[in-house]
């Protein structure tokens, strides 16, 4: 143990002198996610890619090696869907649903009360779909280390105000500038059910709905035009410039909030309807909706905030069965999704303590998540979901290195995280979050 | 012409009002007593002057003959706001939420509106008697004592007139533990719990601390201090606290009945619980300490999402089967002629049928104090007669004729009215 704190220290005090070449993690337990863990093998990283991984891959010379004895190297968690790097993002966005919805139901403010009330689709209200998370990022925000000390290396992060609250970015959890961060950018459209409140359209999840239907027909009819007048824009009236269609048109896929079974139906065959690739968010529910989500073949971001009993609720208040059964049964859902095959990822919703995402995460793997399926949720199936498995994900020849070296296994009671790769540079977690500490928003009663 | 023949009898009613009536040939339903297959009924001077299988006709009576018919004493609604409230959306014509937390002092009995259009509508059911309330809790009212509600008849030109008790009881809304609000335009908010319950308990020192100022008022006059001061607040809780006034409680959930028995015990106060939904484990409670309940709308949805579908409906017979002495209460004012029905949807859910009847007569009227008044026809009590060709409470049968204090009542109405507009629609 002495042995490894030195080596450590001596790292840390390498690379404020200067970056090594290459790192090679020798004779480690090496888990790649893509193939079967490998019990004893060396991962080389070089210029911030994997540069090989297997059982007897030959250290390179000059490298700067850590012995791996007693280690698990794991690629790095991806926080799915989340506001790190963006703090004005915060409050963090609901599990998805519409107002009032059990199991957690949220007043839903006006959505921008400084704005004048909407009156129909052509205002857009709500709408801020040109916000690219990319041009958002400020790696100030200090959420960013305190997940990375927990083993997050990435995550995908979106402004979330509004019905079309805008494009998402996959970023990584380090740089000191944003536009190191940025891995793929914009990789989809965060759409919620955000009412306007009482006096403003659209004022109910119908009209909401109708507004999403309105504007992706807009959208439509907009890139025709648009095609037309620069084909020949001779004799032509010139179609206006619409920021929020701009925007539309700018989205490869949309996320589309679905926490209870009846908005997970509802959200499949809305997607269905507007021809859009779509991604599912929130899932509570996802537990009843197993197969039909299997059927839909649409990915679900699970929110690992599982709903709980409210802390300062009224001690007699009566809760229905269907809030006590969502509560029981939500972090079931992860294990119905993987026996259905259903492609999903996680995604920390909000909660604060990146402790506390994990924690939730061993909920789901005591609800009967295998923990293979928790990993590749947190992390291959997050990078595939986005398109970015190319890269991200696990720990595969070329793949960025972003991976976390943990002692014993990820998800023990108090996950023990030694060190993490960011595009190959190294980082040791925040030594004051070292001890667990009390769950503050992740336990359920 | 048919409006002149119309008029002419109604002059012809009006000029027996002072009359007496004979009712004959009619099926009598006492409520308090057997019923009497053929018999008759004699009203005279406001009163029932006889009742039974063979009354004597005497000179210069009006008979009636009542074959094929069913006498019923007049039924009484245990909850309205009919005659301080008239349209509930329009503010001008509501007379009810008054502002201020403690308002003993308010009489109904003053307020109470002779010409409400809700009166001929409501009695043309049968319903001849309402307790007026001064504020059901409802309607932007936050006080604790709303007022004093009366207990008055469908019938007469003053509240003076129509007053069968000007003062019935004493009416409190008990405060309960908000958590969650509706406001505009945020939606449902939620309180926390913690500051709720501050909010709650500062609200119930502050009713223990005007009782105890009411009880400090009682002494100082008993004494005839020298320094003694009249106070119509403190004045108006004396009857309460010499327990010959009750104290309507408005409390829906067990919660506030276990804390509004309490507090009744505390203060040693005669309570009549009101407005009662989910009363949990306090049933026993109730009938332990002989509370007369205001059984709440029976013709609503159930007030949790778990409960079964035919918790309102069967709420009255749980409330029969625990030997609660109890009355119907529409908590309404438009609606208040349905009050057979809520009795009825009561029946259908366990409720013996006799029971019902009572529970919109005499157990009304003894749990406000008029058992020797109205509720019953016996010898003695104010004529409050319908005569019906069935069962009140089946929504079929029709209401042909009623009595108010002996007096013949017109049964049309605003209702009545409109549908003969309409029939004769060009």
């Amino acid at each position: 143990m002495t042995r490894l704190t030195a080596c450590i220290l001596c790292l840390a005090a390498c690379r404020v002198a200067a970056e090594p070449s290459a790192i090679a993690i020798r004779g480690a337990r090496i888990v790649p996610v893509s193939g079967p863990p490998i019990a004893s093998g060396t991962v080389v990283i070089r210029d911030g890619l994997i540069q090989a991984v297997g059982e007897s891959v030959a250290v390179p010379p000059g490298a700067w090696v850590i012995e791996g004895k007693d280690l698990t190297v794991y690629p790095g968690l991806i926080d799915a869907l989340s506001t790190l790097g963006i703090p004005d993002a915060a409050p963090p966005p609901s599990g998805g649903g519409r107002p009032g919805a059990a199991p957690a139901p949220v007043p839903t403010p006006p959505a921008t009360p400084a704005t004048p009330p909407a009156r129909g689709p052509e205002d857009r209200p709500s709408t801020t779909s040109w916000l690219n998370a990319a041009d958002l990022i400020k790696p100030t925000d200090n959420r960013i280390e305190r997940f990375r000390s927990a083993g997050f290396t990435s995550a995908v992060t979106f402004p979330n105000k509004g019905i079309f609250a805008g494009q998402g970015a996959v970023i990584n959890l380090a740089g000191e500038k944003a536009g190191q961060m940025v891995v793929a950018a914009p990789v989809g459209q965060y759409v919620t059910l955000t009412t306007g409140g009482f006096s403003s359209f659209p004022g109910s999840l119908m009209g909401v709905i109708a507004y999403i239907r309105q504007v992706y027909l807009d959208a439509g009819h907009y890139q025709a035009e648009r095609a037309a007048y620069q084909a020949n824009p001779r004799g032509k009236a010139r179609p206006e410039y619409d920021r929020a269609l701009e925007g539309i048109l700018g989205s490869q896929r949309m996320l589309l909030p679905a926490t209870r079974q009846v908005e997970i139906s509802r959200m499949i065959r809305f997607s269905r309807e507007l021809k859009q690739h779509a991604i599912l968010y929130g899932a509570h529910e996802g537990y009843r909706s197993a197969g039909e989500l299997k059927t839909s073949g649409l990915p679900v971001l699970v929110s690992l905030k599982w709903p709980e009993k409210k802390k300062d609720a009224d001690p007699e208040e009566i809760e229905s069965y269907r809030t006590l059964e969502v509560r029981d049964r939500a972090p079931s859902t992860p294990a119905e999704l993987a026996k259905s095959q259903v492609k999903f990822a996680f995604y920390s919703d909000g909660i604060e303590n990146p402790r506390d995402v994990i924690a939730n995460v061993k909920k789901a793997i005591d609800a009967g998540l295998s923990a293979e399926d928790a990993l590749r949720a947190l992390t291959l199936s997050a990078a595939e979901i986005y398109g970015v498995a190319d890269r991200l994900g696990s720990i595969e020849k070329g793949k960025i290195a972003n991976l976390i070296v943990t002692v014993g296994d990820l998800f023990q009671e108090k996950p023990q995280v030694q060190f993490i790769f960011i595009d190959g540079v190294k980082f040791e977690p925040v030594p004051e979050l070292a001890p667990a500490s009390p769950p503050a928003t992740g336990g359920v009663q | 012409m048919r409006k002149l023949a119309l008029a002419l009898l109604a002059v012809g009613a009006l000029a027996f009002a002072a009359d007496s009536y004979l009712i004959r040939g009619v099926t009598i339903h006492p409520v308090t007593q057997p019923d009497i297959p053929d018999g008759s009924i004699l009203i005279q001077d406001g009163k029932i002057a006889a009742l039974g299988a063979k009354v004597a006709a005497p000179r210069g009576v009006q008979v009636i003959d009542g074959k094929g018919l069913h006498a019923y004493p007049g039924m009484i609604d245990s909850a309205t706001e009919i005659g301080v409230s008239e349209v509930g959306s329009v503010r001008e014509t509501n007379d009810t939420g008054e502002l201020g937390d403690f308002n003993p002092q308010l009489r109904i009995g003053i307020a109470f509106n002779p010409a409400s259009e809700h009166i001929p509508v409501t009695r043309a059911n049968g319903i001849t008697s309402v307790i007026t309330m001064p504020g059901g809790g409802g309607r932007g009212s936050t006080g604790v004592i709303t007022g004093q509600a009366a207990l008055m008849h469908l019938d007469g030109w003053t509240p003076e007139d129509m007053a069968v008790s000007r003062s019935a009881a004493m009416q409190m809304v008990f405060p309960i533990i908000r958590t969650s609000n509706f406001r505009f335009p945020e939606g449902l908010t939620h309180t926390p719990y913690a500051e709720a319950k501050r909010a709650y308990d500062k609200r119930l020192r502050e009713m223990s601390e005007f009782f105890e100022q009411a009880r400090r008022y009682q002494q100082a006059k008993a004494a005839h201090d020298p320094g003694f001061k009249e106070n119509l607040k403190y004045e108006a809780m004396l009857p309460v606290l010499e327990g010959k006034l009750p104290v309507m409680v408005i409390a829906e959930r067990e919660r506030a009945i276990r804390e509004a028995i309490a507090f009744a015990d505390k203060q040693k106060i005669r309570i009549v619980l009101a407005g009662i939904r989910e009363p949990g484990k306090s049933l026993a409670d109730l009938k332990a300490k002989n509370i007369p309940v205001i059984a709440g709308p029976t013709l609503d949805l159930p007030l949790e999402e778990d409960d079964s579908y035919d918790a309102a409906f069967s709420f009255p017979g749980e409330l029969y089967k625990a030997g609660i002495q109890f009355a119907f209460g529409t908590f309404n004012t438009a609606f208040s002629r349905n009050l057979p029905y809520q009795a009825a949807a009561a029946v259908a859910f366990g409720l013996p049928r006799e029971e019902a009847i009572k529970a919109v007569t005499i157990n009304a009227a003894r749990i406000w104090g008029a058992g020797d008044l109205i509720g019953s026809l016996e010898k003695g009590k104010w004529a409050d007669v319908m005569l019906t060709d069935g069962d009140p409470l089946e929504a079929r049968t029709q209401v042909k004729r009623v009595w108010i204090r002996g007096k013949e009542v017109d049964l049309s109405n605003k209702q009545t009215r409109l549908y003969e507009k309409y029939l004769n629609r060009p």
